[in-house]
């Protein structure tokens, strides 16, 4: 333990107050701290699983969103069929008439870890629905996360660190956005297994020892089966290995570490089907293999310098053997792409080297909202202090560095700059940026409080150089000036404390209100200020499974695709997954055409009905018209009859009577808006008064020629219209 | 017409000659075409710069169903210095889209044969030496571009003027608006120089191979600048620093560093409200009061711990106390500001 080492016969640090535990002075000091660390470890691991309860004491025990609905579907049919059955699952309920195959085309590590916890739960006679541990696995992961960030922490700086880290990154709202209970998805096991491969890595690289790489090997597997996010672990490490070589940092444990890992890594992860062969193939994955080879070279070198004692014939050696390495790597990497055996990035990846490349080329990419880049305001919203705290962590950081603190650093500073590209990859900085903050709240209390407590001179000698050569110099200077000195460190200390105080207040406000919506229930203020819920949604899924034949398929856009399978149980033309995108932009065609030839589209596709969101009566604004433009544009980029200034008047995208005529007659807006001319939404303002968009809409008398509405929710939040059979059949 | 088939030299006697011509009487289809061929040539991107007396050459004068249509490009020199219109970029736009154009159509125009419909050229006119023709065209406002199509008879109500949305995405957009009202198809894509022509790639190749085993050298010896910690010390901070004032942000949405504010011209607005956008100097305001308290910290146990005079010690100890106490809450005020959340405690029930 970094902090017992180093300040021997010390007193408890500051997270409790020497009072209440007098009665165990019987216990050593060693004991006491150990007691008092594992103590406060508990209760940060309870309340990391407790903070992310809040939606389900608002709302109920319930799945959000969108994708972890097919998590849960999928989750249903691993613990109903088994693993092979899952494993070779052939779904014919989605991406009509293709078809997906599940088991080769997701990643499965989510899926059979909540199996398992399912599993051991009823082995032990807890008889609960998995939708209960569904909903429940994230928080479980991310209290098992503060234990390795606690251990990361540990190991990259001393206990005290480790001990804010694990109690920071419990309430970090950048974390808690995707593991709040109910967010049944990938990322919610898969930022534990990133920390913890990293945990190992670290460790394997400062012991050298077989045992921790072959660890973190499994860590990395496990990371590959859960999230495609791995693909950062695996460009992440690779550079970090090359920086530690370039600034004469090798080491015989880097050589075990690295080559072990990545060997069996590699093998590990080739078992996954979604992954295959990409270890060897992708582009994106060539780095680990050349910092391998490089690896290789550098051994060898190292072997021969062992060799040779002339040292002016081992430069002249090493010229020519390291300049023939990277002529030769770089002449078969050009070989590989120009042959094809080696893919080039996919569009995903390369948009976060070059953030400019999805915007122009794959608006696919580009339309999600959680790949929009980021603006400071996310960055404060998501991190608070933490972010004032990183620049001092980094400061630290360099102040003593290792191995483990370069490790860190790198991690904080690729991880910023992806979380500054896209929203959502905040998320993967969240653990470091914790870390790094936590190293800096940490240092500093720990010189404040040393400062308070001993006033005796010749105990603070010892301490100050026992903490290296960080801040000895301050102190020993600060010494001199003991009159305020004690009075400063307690300022500064109830400053740190307030500011501290105010992060918690922040996280826990702004997971209570900001992420814990399921957003397939939506909650708003009614106008005497009550809650108001729409269950619309489910009422609209329900009604299609027991309404409709089994048969039955449904087209809606992309975003409700595993929606409706999983809750409705009815087939669907298009779902979340996205892999193909000629399908989707055929819905956009159909959605973006006139009727009459949305229908031809609709009869090749076999359509039977028809969903769209509408939030023109309730104000709910991410509803399909506002989306629409998004089904124009990919519509547009496969089928070029489609064209996004048609529905455009001079840029402007508009819904009421100065709207483009396209726009005015075609399917989507005359599924939203069918009858609606009809209806008084608000107030003191005419009739078919569209509430999201505060406009009177352009066209209130819509006929259907080709559809009928079967059925609209009660707050019409989901319109569902069933496909007229073709006329003068017999 | 004599005027037409004489090799031309300077626009300038073009511009003579024309005068001349149009005086005489109407020159026929063919030689028009055939000139603006050769004032096509005479530009490097092949965008015909016209005024008054050319604008009423090739489409007052000439009669309605011309063998040609002209896309006009609306610039005004005294304008381009306005950074929220980007004439000159949507000027080298449309020049690319100029030369894309002839460098696909180069073999129509070879042959010859071609319909009169395919015969599209590019020109410019600029505000300050053709007053007149934006009248006759009743152009008010920039940045505006028109198609004139063969059959235009009135200047003001038969020609097509550019949307903003096909402004919007530079040649490309401009490329699908010719092919949609022009029916002509651009043939290819847009052809842009690449940024490193591949003369300047394989220098830099070679360069790098030479003098690899040098560097090589130099970083096993360890005493190159990367063994220098402050150094990466300083990317580090530039790399945080770049993230989290959303340098990225403003990149990829081309945003500006601040708006004039509408309501009042003389002023400008730095700071935007509503979460999820930000302007440039924003950005750079609040990732400085980001790193400020870091940098404070860094200054006091390193620069302050080595001096001498105690009283100095703590005059700058107190000063960076509130300096950070001042950016924490600056943040924290802003944040609230622009997100227009109100963060706050919950107590429990009884404490109320």
């Amino acid at each position: 333990m970094g902090a017992k080492a180093e300040n021997g016969p010390k007193p408890p640090p500051p997270l409790s107050s020497p009072p209440p535990f007098k009665a165990l002075v019987k216990l050593k000091t060693k004991q006491q701290e150990l007691l008092i660390r594992a103590a406060a470890l508990a209760l940060i691991y309870v309340l990391a699983f407790a903070i992310r309860l809040f939606s389900v004491l608002r709302y109920e025990s319930m799945i959000h969103e969108f994708d972890p609905y097919f998590n849960y579907r999928t989750t249903l049919f691993l613990t109903r069929n088994g693993f092979y059955e899952f494993w070779n699952w052939f779904d014919s309920e989605s991406w009509y008439p293709l078809g997906r195959i599940i088991g080769g085309t997701l990643y499965p590590g989510l899926m059979v870890t909540a199996a398992l916890i399912y599993r051991a739960l009823r082995f032990l006679t807890f008889a609960i629905h998995i939708r209960e541990v569904c909903v429940l696995t994230a928080p479980f992961f991310a209290s098992n996360t503060t234990l390795v960030a606690y251990f990361f922490g540990k190991e990259i700086w001393d206990a005290g660190a480790g001990l804010v880290a694990a109690a920071l990154i419990a309430i970090c709202p950048g974390y808690i956005s995707r593991s709040v209970a109910g967010s049944y998805d990938n990322e919610g096991v898969a930022i534990f297994a990133l920390l913890f491969t990293f945990y190992l890595f670290v460790k394997a690289v400062n012991t050298g020892s077989l045992a921790w790489s072959l660890a973190s090997a499994f860590g990395y597997f496990y990371m590959v089966s859960a999230w495609g996010g791995y693909v950062f672990i695996i460009n992440l490490i690779p550079l970090y290995v090359l920086v530690l070589l370039v600034t004469g940092r090798y080491s015989m444990r880097l050589y075990v570490a690295y080559n072990c890992m990545y060997v069996l890594g590699m093998l590990l992860a080739m078992q996954i089907r979604f992954v295959g062969f990409q270890h060897v193939q992708s582009g994106e994955h060539m780095a680990a293999m050349g910092v391998f080879f490089l690896m290789q070279v550098f051994y060898f070198l190292y072997w021969v310098k062992d060799m040779l004692n002339d040292t002016k014939l081992f430069q002249s050696f090493l010229q020519i053997t390291l300049t023939c390495a990277i002529g030769v790597g770089t002449l078969a990497l050009g070989i590989g792409m120009a042959s094809g055996y080696i893919s080039p990035w996919t569009g995903r990846f390369y948009s976060l080297l070059d953030p400019t490349y999805a915007k122009d080329h794959i608006p696919i990419i580009a339309s999600v909202s959680e790949h929009q880049p980021t603006a400071w305001s996310s960055f404060m919203f998501d991190f608070h202090i933490l972010l004032i705290l990183f620049p001092a962590g980094l400061y630290f950081c360099f102040k003593r560095l290792s191995d483990a603190t370069i490790f860190i650093v790198m991690y904080g500073l690729t991880s910023m700059y992806f979380a500054s590209v896209m929203v959502r990859l905040i998320l993967v900085a969240a653990p470091a940026v914790c870390l790094i903050s936590a190293i800096a709240i940490s240092a500093t209390i720990k010189n404040l409080t040393t400062l308070i407590r001993k006033k005796s001179k010749a105990a603070l000698t010892v301490s100050s150089k026992a903490t290296s050569n960080l801040k000895a110099s301050a102190k020993a200077l600060l010494d001199q000036s003991l009159p305020f000195q004690e009075n400063g460190a307690i300022a500064l200390l109830v400053g740190a404390f307030y500011l501290l105080s105010r992060y918690a207040i922040h996280c826990t406000w702004v997971t209570s209100e900001a992420y814990s919506s399921p957003s397939i229930v939506l909650a708003a203020r009614g106008a005497h200020g009550g809650r108001v819920i729409f269950d619309d949604y489910r009422e609209a899924y329900y009604w299609l499974r027991q309404n409709t034949p089994p048969d039955a398929k449904v087209m809606s856009w992309w975003d409700y695709g595993y929606q409706i399978t999983a809750m409705g149980n009815r087939t669907v033309i298009v779902d979340n997954n996205t892999w193909n995108n000629t399908h989707i932009a055929t819905v956009g065609r159909a959605m973006s055409s006139y009727e009459h030839e949305a229908y031809e589209i609709m009869q090749s596709l076999d359509v039977d009905y028809v969903l769209v969101v509408f939030g023109g009566l309730t104000g709910y604004s991410s509803d399909d018209i506002n989306k629409f433009l998004w089904m124009v544009r990919i519509g547009g980029g496969v089928f070029p009859v489609i064209k996004e200034p048609d529905y455009l008047v001079n840029g402007e995208y508009r819904v009421d009577k100065g709207a483009a005529p396209k726009m005015l007659n075609c399917l989507m807006y005359k599924l939203s808006y069918y009858r609606f001319g009809e209806v008084t939404t608000e107030y003191g303002k005419p009739a078919g008064y569209d509430r999201a968009r505060g406009v009177e809409i352009g066209n209130k008398d819509i006929k259907l020629e080709y559809l009928e509405e079967a059925f609209t929710t009660s707050n019409w939040i989901i319109r569902i219209y069933k496909v007229k059979p073709p006329k003068n059949r017999w | 017409m004599a005027a037409s088939q004489m090799p031309m030299a300077t626009s300038l006697l073009i511009l003579l000659l024309v005068m001349l011509g149009g005086a005489a009487s109407s020159p026929s289809g063919e030689d028009l075409v055939a000139e603006l061929e050769t004032l096509r040539s005479q530009s490097p991107s092949g965008v015909i710069h016209l005024d008054d007396r050319l604008v009423s050459r090739f489409l007052t004068s000439a009669a309605a169903p011309r063998p040609y249509s002209l896309l006009i490009f609306f610039d005004a020199a005294q304008l381009r210095s306005k950074p929220e219109l980007h004439l000159p970029h949507l000027h080298s736009e449309f020049a690319l889209l100029s030369a894309s154009f002839a460098a696909h159509h180069h073999k129509d125009d070879a042959s010859s044969s071609s319909s009169s419909t395919h015969r599209l050229f590019f020109c410019d006119v600029e505000f300050g030496e053709s007053q007149h023709s934006f009248a006759l065209f009743g152009v008010s406002s920039l940045p505006h571009a028109r198609l004139v199509p063969a059959s235009a008879r009135s200047l003001r109500d038969d020609s097509i003027p550019m949307d903003q949305s096909d402004f919007s995405r530079g040649a490309e957009s401009m490329a699908d608006f010719v092919e949609a009202k022009a029916k002509i198809p651009l043939g290819g894509p847009i052809l842009r120089p690449p940024p490193i022509s591949p003369r300047q790639a394989l220098f830099l190749l070679a360069a790098l191979l030479i003098s690899a085993p040098f560097l090589i050298r130099r970083v096993l010896a360890g005493d190159t600048l990367i063994h220098d910690r402050r150094l990466w010390m300083a990317l580090a901070l530039f790399v945080y620093f770049f993230g989290v004032s959303g340098t990225m942000h403003n990149i990829i949405r081309n945003m500006p560093m601040f708006l004039p504010d509408r309501s009042n011209p003389d002023r400008l607005i730095f700071f935007f409200q509503g979460s999820g956008m930000q302007l440039g100097a924003e950005g750079f305001a609040v990732g400085f009061l980001y790193m400020v308290v870091g940098l404070v910290l860094a200054f006091a146990t390193h620069a302050l711990a080595g001096w001498k005079s105690v009283s100095a010690q703590r005059g700058f100890m107190l000063v960076g106390m509130l300096v950070a106490y001042w950016a924490v809450s600056k943040v924290i005020y802003l944040d609230n500001w622009k997100t227009g959340y109100s963060i706050h405690a919950f107590w429990p029930n009884s404490w109320r």
